[in-house]
Parts: C-alpha cells; structure tokens; sequence
C-alpha cells in the first residue's frame, strides 16, 4: 500500500515537471499515427533529428532543421496541395503532404526550433518581398524566418529559395515588411482549450493550436 | 404547516431562485461576451500598431510620437512599448472608473484582459514589442445598465408569474376549504353531501365523503323505520291505529301537569255497550269494521282540531282529549252527531254512550278521569242507538304548589283579547319577568343544565303565570319572539352571575320571525362567556313541520358555541327524514314517552330504539316529565343520558338538602 502511494506520487511529481526539460515525442508520435503512414515516417525522421540535436548549439540546430525541411519538401501552391487559395498548414500537415508554399516551410522551422529548446525570443517570422531577377525584376510576396542571436543583431534567414543560411546583409534580394512570432500568444493561447472559438481566429493563432496539438511545446 | 401556505413558499423560492438564477446567467454571459471581444480588440489593436511603428524606420522619437497619438485618441487603458532588450520606451496608463457601475459590482464581476502583444521592427532589425490594453470602464457601465435591464424586465416576468401563481392557489383553495368544511361537518354530525369539486385529489375525498354520508342516511333511514314500528308497538292499539290507553293516559297528564302544558283540559269517553252482544250477534268481522269506523270518526274529527288526541283506551272505549276549556261539550255533541250518521249502516242496536269532563290545569289526571266516567256512567243508564249524556265535570281547582312556593299559580285574570295583548307587552317592556328552574341530571344525579322556562307576571299585582296560561295568547299577539328573548336575556345574565349552564325553550311561532335567529345569535356572541353554558331548545313539531328552518337557526347557533335542541320530542321524530342534517346536540323525549317505560316493556324498546338511533346521529338523548323511581331506572337501562321531571327535581333538592 505504502509502495503504490509512493509509486502514485512520483508520477504525479512527473507530470508537474516543466517540458523545458527533455523534448517529449509521445505527443507527437500519436499525432502522426493517428494521421497516415506518411506522417509517421516524416515525424519519425524530425524526431530522430531533434533527438540528435537536443544539446547542440543553435548554429547547428538552426542549419540542421533549415536544411532538414528544405530537402524533404517541395514548393508547390497551396491551391494546388490543400484546395485552397491561402492555408497554414501545421508541421505535421507539411510532413504527411510533402508538399507546401512558403509559410509552410516557416512554420515547420519555427517549430522545430522551439521543440528543439530554442526561446521563441530569438525567433521570429517575416514578411518579406522577394527580388528575384534584380532590383528592378519580379517581386514576389515572400515569408522566411529570422534567427536573432542578441536581441538587436543582425538576423541570420532561414529561407527555402536559398539552400543556406546566411545572414540579413547576404541576402539583399529580401526586403522586410513586418515580422511577428508567438511571444505574447503563448500566454494568450495557454489557458484556451481547441474549443475556445478565440483560439483559431486568425490563420496564425489556429496554426499555433494545431502544433500545440501535435506536441510542438516546450 | 398548512398546505396553502407550503403551496405559496414553494411559488416564491421558485420564483425567486428563477429570478436570481436568470439574471446571474443573462450578466455573466454578457461578461464573457464582452471580455472576448474586447480581447480580440486588443489582439488586433497591438498587431495593427506594430505594422505602423514597423513602418518609422526606427526613428524613437516618430515611434513615440505615433504610440502617443494611438493612445490619445483610442479608448486605452495602456499602451506600451518595450526594446528588445527589455527596457520600457514608452508607456502611457489610464485608469478610468465606470460611470454608473457602482464599485461592488465592479468587484464582483471582474473583466479580465490580456494584452495584445506584437512585435516591432525596423527593415531586419527586431526593435521590441508594443502592449496593447483595451479601456474596460465602458464594458462595465454596459454590463450594469444591461444587469438593471433584465433585473427590471425579469422581476415584471416574476410579478406576473407570482400573480397567475396566486390565482391557481386562490382557485385551489376554496374547494379545499369547502372539503375541509364537510369534514368538519361530519365531525360535528352534520351529515351533507356536498357537489364535487373539480379538482381531481379533493373530488376523490369528497365523493368518499359523500358516500359515506349515503351510507349513513341510509342506515338512519332504516332506523327510523324500526324506530316507527316500535313507536307504533309501544303507543298505538294494533287494530284502529289511535294510541294506547298508556299513551292516551301519558299524553293527558303531561298536558295537565306541564308548565306549557294547557291552562285547561277537555276528556271526552265513548263507549260501545254491551260490546260482548254486539260481537255476537255481527260476528267479529264486522264488529272490528265498527270499531275501526269509530275510530275514523274521531280521526276526522281530531283533524280539525289542532292539539286534540285521541285514543282507544280498552276494548270498547274510545277517548279524546282537548288542549282547551269549555269545548267539551260542543265536542261530544257534534261527536254524537257524526256517530249517529255512521252508526245506523252497520245495523243492530248499537249504543254509544258520551261522557265528557272538563278540569283547569293542576288538577290531577286521576281527578279528570274520574269526573269523565261519571259522566259516561250517567249517559249509561239513558238508552238508545246513541245515547250521549253530555255531563261536562270540573273538578274542584286546586293549587299546585310545584317546586317553588313563590310561583303560585292561579286562573289568570280574564281579560279582553286587546287588553291581554297590552298586558303581555308591558309586562315584557318593564321586565315582568322571571325565569323558573328544574334541574336536568346524568346517571350519576351530577346537573346537566337547569332548565328555565319563563314565567310573566301579567297583572301588575297578580301572580308570575306559566307558559301554558301565556303562551297560546302570545302566539296569537305574535309575541313568542320577544318573550324568547327576555328569556335568553335573563339566563344570559343569570349564567354569569352564578356559571351554572341553563336551558332556555324557543316557540315554534318565533321561527317565522325573519330576524328572530340572527338576534339570537347576536346576543349570544356579546355574552361568548355565558353563551357557552347555555342551550337553546325548540318543539319537536316545529322540526316536523319546519325543518329549514329549524335547521337555519341550528346553523347561525353553531358559532356562538351554544347548545341545540329538540323538546317533546319521541312522536315524529322518525318520521323527520333529514334529522342527520340538522345540527342538533341533543334531543329531549316527551314525558308521554318517557311514561309506563318500566311497567311496559314495548314502550322500554320504543325508547331503547330511539335512543341507539340518537346516538348514532351522535345526538344526546334526556328524557322529560319523570315522576317515579321505577321510569328513572328503566330509563337509565334504556341508554338515556340525562332526566327531568317532578322525581327529579325532588331528588336534587333533597340532595342539595342534605349538602346544605
């Protein structure tokens, strides 16, 4: 009797210890499961990686996740995957489909950088307009995520029109519009349940929902 | 606690829980409607604000300057912009109070607000992030107005809810008030049936009761029959019908000797000679045929002559009594006449011989009786198909000195019919008048109620007369009523005087009266003391012939918790059918009933039948008029529950005697 109270408080001590410890896949694997086989092996896949960078520095994370999605999706439109003119799709999402547009790939990053342990301070997801053939060329309605070592350095942009990392100055053909991330929403969102009909008012708060969903905490 | 009254407490906490519980929800859902709107607002508002100061290059100052005017010309409570390294550039707070929203409400219905946050920056360059927070004081000032809104509308809502609520309760209660009545009713031996009310619960109760009421009339119904045919066993001579000479004998007595008994008797005898030859020479049949049209003769007579009884003594003599003087012998001579239009059809020397007597009241039976033979005895020796001597006898008057010496009695003074009449209503005016009393006893000679039958002293300087010298005139003068209630007045006062419970009679006559019973009874509840300790008795004929009203003045008694009943009763009393609905307490048997109950033992059953009858309508039974030792004993055996009459009266003051 004495043993299985211990036992019984024990784990409840567990579940009371802050996530910001260890990354927890539980939540992630059922997700997928739940979802399709494709999703599984994609969460499988960012699993592992996440497991593998769990103590790296965020140099190394930020290459790895950068490249990791870059190399596992292709660009096509949303029209085209989802049937509809705009949609944020959420990691899982992206990962069962293979496919997604710009946002997509942000969103992914975005959050494996948080399930990685990175402070979503350090983060953030810009709207930008993206010269492609020169100053005076196409523009192009684009969106990348900016990694801030120090708070008023220089970014270095994770961009999937460009295979890899580089820092703001690099990259000219980018001009910034405004950029956010979910500081302020966390606390916003944390208390909300997925039947709270302010939590997916906006194509980002109901994108935030769904990777909580799936586990995309820390 | 009554049922109305849970019915009501339970109408109001409904209604007041319905109340208090709608306008909680109606003000907490407005709460949240408003809390997530204005959090939105919030949300947008920050992120709005960003895109602008995102917009300013940097410049602190222009950032400043725009967060500023936002604030300035928004309904904010704060606005605040933070540099990413976390110092504060610019913040401007408002607290406003809500203008009408009184401060506990405030308090109890908190609105809490998250800020919205969005993050500002110049081209890459993260600069901060700005907090935006919504002003609440409106919201609240919304709320209360709305909270006083539907408190207002919902308390007219519950007002109207209460007022259709009452009118339901109010419906339900009379007929509930109505059942309880008949129960009570019943309780008290009233039995009514009353109509059904529509209430499915109560109709079930009533109609048990109503049933059971059935039942009971008729269970009584059957009594009465047996009660009838014992009466008719006891007191009536099998083969002409007309009473017995024990009844006969009983009823003239009580007339002589009774305090509204008649100032003066008549008794006229026939008698068929030689009824031995007749027998023989008509043969049985027809002399039975002769007996019974004797008999009708008489019965004719006797109908046109209130008050009048007749009898068959023994085999061959017939009597009728009057309740008058100085008829007698007009009476035996029109008898004669009928009798020679009846006799001659049956053929044969038939002879009837008539005697008559007349004796003023006081004179023993014995007396009367006697003088009555002689008469007959000398209309005898003369011959004839129908000899009638009329010899008209008056005994000797003599004083009945009666349980007090100070009321002597004496022929009252003869006055012309207007000058009695003046005499009568002075005597009542000037308070002439006193109350007589003859104790009425239970089995174990404790006193049940005196009984104070009113004596007026109708010539200044005369003697205080009886109700049989008074009376009949006062019913002609239509006076009964006012004498009635001298009567009650002087036992009224004479209860509180000395707390011993009386009887006071009420004639028939006063019934017709309109406001006789509701003057009795507004005496009666001035003295609630004295009125407790007092019964009120009426003849058993006005029953008889007058059952509502008699039943009316027993309804308007009922409240003033005086007693009711009937006097000189035990003739028709079965043959009153409603008897079970008039709310009589007691019932007081004739001395002609109550008579010869030892030595006869029909008469013991007549009176035993009635008794078990009485009681079961759960009515006391008394008997009047007992003058032996031997009738008060038998009547004891018979059931009774109390006894008056002359032996009575003396054996209490020998017993008072002996106490003294």
């Amino acid at each position: 009797m004495e043993r299985a109270t211990i036992w019984i408080a024990l784990a409840l001590l567990a579940a009371f210890v802050p996530l910001a410890q260890a990354w927890q896949s539980d939540q992630l694997m059922r997700a997928a499961q739940s979802r399709s086989p494709q999703a599984l092996a994609g969460a499988r896949a960012l699993n592992a990686m996440i497991v593998s960078l769990d103590a790296a520095e965020d140099a190394a994370k930020i290459t790895a996740v950068n490249q990791f999605f870059n190399h596992r999706i292709t660009y096509a439109e949303d029209s085209d995957v989802w049937g509809q003119i705009d949609y944020w799709a959420s990691p899982l999402e992206l990962l069962e489909k293979g496919r997604g547009d710009c946002e997509d790939y942000v969103i992914a990053k975005y959050f494996s950088l948080v399930a990685l342990g990175m402070p979503t301070a350090r983060l953030r997801l810009v709207y930008v307009r993206a010269h492609l053939a020169g100053p005076r060329g196409a523009v192009l309605a684009h969106m990348v995520l900016a990694y801030y070592e120090t708070a008023g350095a220089e970014p270095l942009i994770l961009d999937n029109l460009v295979g890899e990392v580089k820092p703001a100055s690099a990259r000219g053909d980018l001009e910034p519009v405004f950029s956010f991330n979910s500081d302020g929403l966390w606390q916003g969102t944390g208390a909300q349940s997925a039947g709270d009909p302010v939590a997916r008012l906006s194509k980002w708060r109901d994108v935030l929902a769904k990777a909580r969903a799936e586990g995309f905490t820390r | 606690m009554s049922l109305i009254r849970q019915i009501w407490l339970l109408l109001l906490g409904t209604l007041l829980l319905a109340f208090a519980g709608s306008v909680a929800i109606v003000v907490t859902s407005a709460r949240d409607t408003l809390q997530t709107q204005l959090r939105l607002k919030n949300s947008d508002n920050a992120g709005s604000l960003a895109m602008v100061l995102s917009q300013q290059k940097g410049d602190r100052e222009l950032m400043t300057l725009l967060a500023g005017a936002q604030f300035d010309t928004g309904y904010y409570r704060r606005v605040r912009l933070t540099a990413a390294n976390g110092t504060v550039l610019f913040q401007r707070e408002a607290d406003v109070r809500p203008l009408h929203a009184p401060g506990w409400f405030v308090a109890t219905l908190p609105i809490d607000l998250e800020p919205g946050v969005a993050q500002v920056s110049d081209g890459w360059r993260a600069l901060g992030s700005v907090e935006v927070l919504s002003q609440t004081a409106f919201a609240h000032d919304e709320l209360w107005r709305g909270s006083q809104r539907s408190a207002g509308a919902l308390a007219i809502v519950g007002v109207l809810a209460g007022l259709l609520g009452t009118l339901v309760v109010m419906r339900l209660r009379r007929p509930l008030d109505r059942t309880v009545q008949q129960a009570q009713m019943l309780e008290r031996g009233e039995y009514l049936q009353v109509e059904e009310p529509r209430v499915p619960e109560l109709r079930r109760v009533t109609r048990a009761m109503n049933s059971m009421v059935a039942q009971l009339k008729l269970v009584f119904e059957a009594q009465a029959v047996q009660v009838e045919t014992l009466r008719r066993q006891a007191s009536q001579d099998a083969l002409t019908g007309l009473s017995n000479r024990t009844h006969l004998m009983a009823q003239l007595g009580g007339l002589l000797s009774a305090e509204d008994g008649a100032a003066a008797c008549g008794l006229v005898l026939l008698r068929v000679e030689r009824l031995g030859d007749v027998n023989r020479t008509l043969g049985h049949a027809a002399t039975d045929r002769l007996l019974v049209a004797i008999a009708q003769t008489l019965q004719t007579y006797a109908q046109h002559v209130p008050g009048c009884m007749i009898g068959r003594v023994n085999g061959s003599d017939f009597a009728l009594c009057l309740p008058v003087g100085g008829v007698a012998l007009e009476t035996g001579q029109a008898l004669s006449e009928l009798l020679r239009a009846v006799l001659p059809s049956f053929g044969g020397p038939i002879v009837v011989a008539v005697g008559a007597a007349e004796a003023r009241r006081g004179v023993s039976l014995g007396a009367l009786v006697a003088a009555a033979d002689m008469a007959l005895a000398r209309a005898e020796s003369g011959g004839g198909e129908v000899a009638v001597e009329i010899a008209v006898e008056s005994p000797a008057v003599s004083f009945n000195g009666g349980a007090d010496d100070a009321f002597k009695e004496s022929a009252p003074a003869h006055f012309g019919e207007a000058s009695w009449r003046e005499h009568m209503h002075e005597a009542l005016v000037q308070g002439r008048v006193r109350l007589a009393s003859f104790p009425v006893v239970d089995t174990a000679g404790t006193l049940l109620h005196l009984e104070c039958p009113l004596r007026v002293q109708l010539d200044p300087n005369g003697a205080f007369e009886v109700a049989a010298h008074w009376l009949p005139l006062a019913v002609r003068s239509r006076l009964t009523a006012a004498a009635d209630e001298a009567a009650l007045a002087l036992a009224l006062e004479a209860t509180e005087r000395d707390g011993m419970p009386r009887c006071v009679n009420l004639s028939p006559a006063s019934l017709l009266d309109s406001g006789f019973a509701s003057r009795l009874r507004g005496r009666l509840m001035v003295a609630s003391q004295a009125a407790l300790k007092l019964s009120l008795e009426v003849n058993e004929t006005a029953a008889f012939e007058q059952f509502d009203l008699v039943q009316e003045l027993g309804r308007q008694l009922r409240p003033t918790g005086a007693r009711f009943g009937l006097e000189h009763a035990g003739e028709q009393l079965g043959r009153i059918d409603r008897l079970f609905e008039a709310s009589l307490d007691y019932v007081k048997l004739d001395a002609a009933v109550a008579h010869g109950v030892a030595c006869h033992p029909e008469r013991a059953a007549f009176v035993t039948g009635m008794v078990a009858m009485l009681h079961g309508l759960a009515i006391q039974v008394m008997a009047e008029g007992v003058a032996n030792e031997a009738d008060a004993l038998a009547l004891w055996a018979c059931g009774v529950d109390g006894l008056t009459g002359p032996w009575i009266s003396a054996q209490h003051a020998a017993a008072a005697r002996r106490a003294g």
